[in-house]
């Protein structure tokens, strides 16, 4: 299968936890492709699954059925060892809290990935990197001395210094003020447009997800609609119809599900 | 609120069954200790029970001889055949068996070796034709001066049958007998507690074991009926006068079972004591488990407290739980100390060869108590300050962060600063010799604040010295995270540390002085004795081992030969004192022992002569010119004029006798030889005459001064290994808290691993980041008690203070204790490395 122009793909991916009455399924067959070079926003109702796709992407998580590629690389299949690779050398990660080691500073966070893989920063690069973020002057505080957005900055700058595939980010805003949350959504958008970095983002903020190219909407594990070029109206329209198709019960059930695990 | 605590405390299963093991450690270690001495005790007491159970009444005489230095009476003084005939004319005395029975009858094996003896000791008596306990079992009694018989046992251990000729030593030098008879004891025994027994007929016994014909030992009385023992004891007391000593059969076995008691009871105390120390350690590791596991509960127990729960109930609840930890962990270690206690007892029996008469468990009530008591007493003290740091959680705490971050250190230093001072101080103030009385409260009590001192002030540099020694390891990132991760509960590394500095710091101690006192007794033997080769003697048993003084001639016609001297060293009574002196030659001691006159003359001794040394004479109020009287073990009353007054050195620093009135010592032969050879290179010549010339008795070797500092090396290595096995119980535990805290810091974590995980690091990774904190845990304790032992050594070399010390350094001892520690952090860390290369990533990200 040729992946030419796709970061990340999904391919008839079904996740389903527990067996018989408790089963709940998050996932029910998902195909989806990520372009090469564009921001992409997974949106959906709280417990639609889009996290779960997320981790499936990223091969946090394991898949039930089907196929996931990041770029040339099948993670499906791929042992422990084999997924600490694809981790460290083709993905990026943002979560939504608790993303910076407080043991060390922000310059060491930053270059944690390349110092993991024994790789040497490309000064040029992180010096980009840095002036993106504006947190020049900051990199040699520790997590505790940094504000949440400033954080979550230092995060994204993590994530990209090791130039991967494709950056995940699971809710990188939910924790944040607007103020803080639009100086990150602005970065991570920039650093598609100047440098031609792919992200996958999931967010129940249509307001965030308007800072997308494009935004998939799923519900009941199932992609129902996508958008291109979309707008934070759009987006909440969308949105509200698709409550109305599809309800929260049986979602709501699944989020449990899971969080009881 | 007890229910639901207690779940709580189920919920941590595996930090709570390290802990607990810790405790069952150690109380395992204490009632082992109890139950094989109990039971090793009472079998002394059956054993002497039956030895003595057809005996009523027994007569020894009295005498106001020297003891030996265990307090023992050395038998001096005999009974006579008319005090024996009084005895039988006491109306009542159905039969009286007049014995000869001592330590001392040393038999040469097949190989040409004396029969060594593990303790017991090596029995020779006067056959006694209808003894109830012998059993004679094959051959005949000895009757002529050349028979013998032995025991089973004895038979057994050398191989020895009825017929073959065997040498034995005995207060006469080695002679041949015909072994003509084997015998055993009543109930089928080889021997009654591992000891070994040759019998010869009663005249020879008398000749060869005492020295005295026509004597004996002890009369043995039997009671017609209708008399009780304390009727008879009266009867024949009356009969024999003052001069002797008259017991019941019941008094005579408790007396001989209580000699053995104060063994038992040694052997008792200092195991308990590793026990007490292995607790000690053990403490610090539940006083860590439990302040984690109550900072981790923090929600849970401010959700308590959200709903009404008191302080107190807290506090009760946390103490609850540590009642029930350590009463349950007790349990168990008292369980399996029993145990133990019992396969100990088996191992010592099969070691001494010997089949002692009981062959349960002896297991007293107090055992029970005490260990029960002692064990939980340990782990509720130890939880006691966590519980009360979680009662004062408020409740609005609940809404926060769980984890809280250590508060500041500077109270803590302070105090810690303040103990270390005292005890330091008191250290300082009984090794100075300010404070003269009160030994072991001062060193005991300064050595014991010094070391909590250094428990408390060890957070403070916790920080600083691991990040220091974690450079070495942090070559790539996990390195470097796994030192900083050390760094951050500077409280917890630390407490987790000084409980692997415990047993450290004793062992190091240990360490430096058995080196200092290697090296002192090295430059003693090398700068202070002036002669080459030394005979000495097996001094295992009962000191009777030795050679002819008139040795000492042949060794001076040796060619090559500048001075020889032959010492005899025995307990005596001199000037109201008992005092070990030795008797030999003045004239060659002068040269050979460096020996220089302050008044009169060194020169050989006359009978009724003596020389002192400065220091006694000092003590004594003695001058030159003076009678003293002295008293030996064997009839010696003498009268002696202190002819010369000598400086005290190393060597010789006590009276020193003339050898005609030694002939009255317990052992009439000399224990040490000391050759002066003119020309060094002629000593290896020298050296073979000698060796041929004590080629027949086994018990004597000949060595030069190196082997002579190689024998003491030996047993200061055996006695050092005994203690660092001992200890090395402490350092188990200690290395079970390193384990845990690494265990709750991984749990901690969590998400933090989940996060490093998720951007990278694979599981080899993980764990080098896991295996450094506890390299780093294991070193920073182990240097603490390195530097602590040091110092604990130097203290004791400076409190002892003679110049069989020199103050020396273990260093190859001190590199491999850090060797050590560097593999109990590899080996701390498998456990916890394990753990949290498990965790799912993604889970442990979502982890609150």
């Amino acid at each position: 299968m040729t992946t030419d122009g796709v970061a990340a793909r999904a391919v008839d991916v079904w996740k389903v936890y527990g067996s018989g009455e408790a089963q709940v399924i998050a996932l029910s067959g998902v195909t989806v492709d990520l372009e090469r070079g564009m921001y992409t926003a997974i949106m959906g109702p709280s417990g639609s699954g889009k996290s779960t796709l997320m981790h499936c992407l990223a091969g946090l998580d394991s898949v039930t059925r089907g196929n996931v590629w990041v770029g040339e690389t099948q993670v499906t299949g791929l042992g422990d060892a084999g997924l600490t690779r694809l981790r460290r050398d083709k993905v990026g990660f943002v979560f939504q809290q608790f993303n910076l080691l407080p043991t060390l500073s922000a310059e060491e966070n930053i270059t944690l990935p390349l110092a993991i893989a024994g790789r040497k920063p490309d000064k040029r690069w992180f010096d980009t990197v840095i002036d993106t973020i504006g947190l020049r002057d900051r990199l040699g505080h520790r997590p505790s001395q940094l504000s949440g957005g400033q954080q979550q900055r230092v995060a994204c700058a993590r994530a990209l210094v090791s130039r991967p595939e494709v950056v995940f980010a699971d809710e990188p805003t939910g924790n944040l003020d607007s103020r803080s949350g639009a100086e990150v959504l602005g970065f991570l958008r920039n650093s598609v447009r100047e440098f031609g970095q792919t992200i996958v983002m999931v967010t129940h903020d249509p307001n965030a997800a308007s800072y997308a190219d494009r935004v998939v909407f799923l519900a009941d594990g199932r992609i129902v609609d996508e958008m291109r070029d979309p707008t934070a109206e759009g987006v909440l329209d969308r949105l509200k119809r698709l409550d109305i198709t599809a309800g929260f019960a049986g979602d709501d059930s699944a989020r449990l599900a899971r969080e009881e695990r | 609120m007890f229910r639901a605590m207690l779940r709580g405390l189920l919920a941590h299963k595996l930090r709570l069954l390290l802990s607990a093991l810790a405790v069952v450690l150690g109380t395992m270690f204490m009632s082992a200790a109890f139950v094989a001495g109990d039971t090793m005790a009472k079998g002394f007491e059956n054993l002497f029970s039956t030895v003595n159970n057809n005996l009523d009444v027994q007569v020894t005489a009295k005498s106001d001889a020297p003891k030996s230095e265990q307090g023992n009476e050395v038998v001096t003084a005999f009974v006579d055949q008319a005090t024996v005939d009084k005895i039988a004319a006491v109306p009542g005395a159905a039969r009286t068996t007049p014995q000869v029975g001592t330590d001392g009858a040393r038999v040469v094996g097949k190989n040409g070796k004396v029969v060594a003896s593990n303790g017991p000791p090596r029995f020779g008596i006067g056959w006694v034709a209808d003894d109830s306990l012998v059993r004679l079992r094959e051959g005949s009694p000895p009757t002529g001066p050349d028979e013998i018989a032995i025991n089973a046992g004895l038979a057994k251990t050398t191989g020895y049958h009825v017929g073959d000729r065997v040498d034995v030593i005995t207060l006469q030098p080695r002679k041949t007998f015909t072994l003509v008879g084997i015998f055993g004891y009543e109930g089928g025994r080889d021997s009654l507690g591992g000891e070994t027994t040759v019998a010869f007929s009663m005249p020879t016994a008398q000749e060869l074991l005492i020295g005295a014909p026509g004597r004996f030992t002890n009369v043995d009385v039997q009671a017609a009926g209708g008399v009780s023992q304390a009727e008879l004891k009266s009867r024949v007391a009356a009969a024999v006068g003052p001069n002797y000593t008259v017991k019941t059969g019941t008094e005579t076995a408790k007396d001989q079972a209580s000699e053995t008691a104060s063994f038992v009871s040694i052997l008792k105390g200092g195991l308990t004591g590793f026990a007490i120390i292995g607790l000690f350690t053990g403490a610090f590791l539940i006083f860590n488990t439990f302040s984690m596991l109550v900072a981790q509960r923090t929600r849970e127990l401010a959700l308590y407290r959200s709903f009404g729960a008191s302080r107190g109930q807290v506090n009760r609840s946390v103490l609850l739980e540590s009642v029930l930890l350590g009463l349950t962990a007790s349990l168990v270690g008292l369980g399996v100390g029993v145990g133990i206690g019992y396969l100990l007892r088996q191992l010592l029996e099969s070691f001494a060869n010997a089949n002692l008469p009981v062959s349960g468990v002896v297991l007293r009530p107090y055992v029970v108590i005490v260990t029960l008591l002692v064990g939980t007493a340990f782990t509720v003290v130890a939880a006691l300050i966590p519980a009360l740091r979680a009662s004062r959680v408020a409740p609005i705490a609940a809404m926060r962060e769980a984890a809280t971050p250590d508060k500041p250190l500077g109270r803590l230093t302070l105090i810690g600063g303040v103990v270390f001072a005292t005890g330091v101080l008191l250290l300082a103030l009984k090794l100075t010799d300010v404070v003269k009385d009160a030994v072991w409260w001062m060193l005991g009590g300064g050595a014991a604040l010094a070391f909590l001192g250094v428990a408390m002030l060890a957070p403070s540099v916790a920080r600083p010295v691991t990040s220091v020694l974690g450079r070495a390891l942090s070559w790539a990132v996990p390195g470097r995270l796994g030192t900083r991760n050390t760094g951050r509960n500077p409280r917890r590394t630390a407490v987790t540390a000084a409980a692997l500095m415990i047993g450290v710091t004793l062992a190091t101690g240990a360490g430096v002085f058995a080196a200092s006192a290697k090296s002192g007794i090295s430059s003693v033997f090398t700068n202070d004795l002036n002669a080459q080769l030394i005979l000495s003697t097996d001094f295992t048993g009962t000191g009777q081992a030795g050679f002819e003084t008139s040795l000492v001639d042949k060794m001076k016609a040796i060619p090559g030969v500048q001075t020889a001297l032959a010492a005899q060293a025995d307990s005596v009574r001199i000037g109201g004192r008992t005092l070990t002196i030795i008797a030999t030659d003045v004239d060659a001691a002068k040269v050979i022992f460096k020996m220089t006159p302050k008044e009169g003359d060194l020169r050989t001794l006359n009978a009724g002569e003596i020389v002192v040394d400065t220091d006694t004479a000092k003590e004594q109020g003695w001058r030159l010119g003076d009678t003293v009287p002295v008293q030996t073990a064997r009839g010696g009353d003498y009268r002696e004029k202190i002819v010369g007054i000598y400086e005290a050195n190393n060597i010789a620093n006590g009276p020193i006798l003339n050898m005609a009135d030694a002939t009255t010592f317990r052992s009439p032969f000399a224990q040490q030889g000391y050759v002066k050879v003119a020309d060094d290179s002629q000593v290896g010549a020298v050296r073979s005459q000698l060796d041929a010339l004590v080629k027949d008795n086994p018990e004597v070797t000949v060595s030069d001064r190196s082997g002579v500092i190689k024998q003491s090396s030996q047993f200061l290595n055996i006695v050092l290994t005994i203690l660092n096995v001992l200890l090395g119980l402490t350092i188990v535990v200690a290395v079970l808290g390193v384990i845990n805290t690494l265990l709750l810091s991984v749990f901690e974590r969590t998400r933090e691993i989940g996060l490093i995980r998720a951007i990278g690091m694979n599981r080899r990774q993980l764990g080098w980041m896991v295996t450094v904190e506890s390299i780093l845990i294991s070193v920073f304790g182990v240097l603490l008690g390195v530097a602590a032992g040091v110092a604990l050594g130097i203290a004791i070399v400076q409190a002892v203070g003679t110049d069989f010390l020199k103050l020396t350094m273990p260093w190859g001892y001190l590199a491999a204790t850090l060797i050590l520690a560097l593999v109990a952090g590899v080996l701390a860390a498998i456990l916890p490395a394990i753990r949290a290369a498990r965790l799912n990533v993604l889970e442990a990200i979502a982890y609150e």
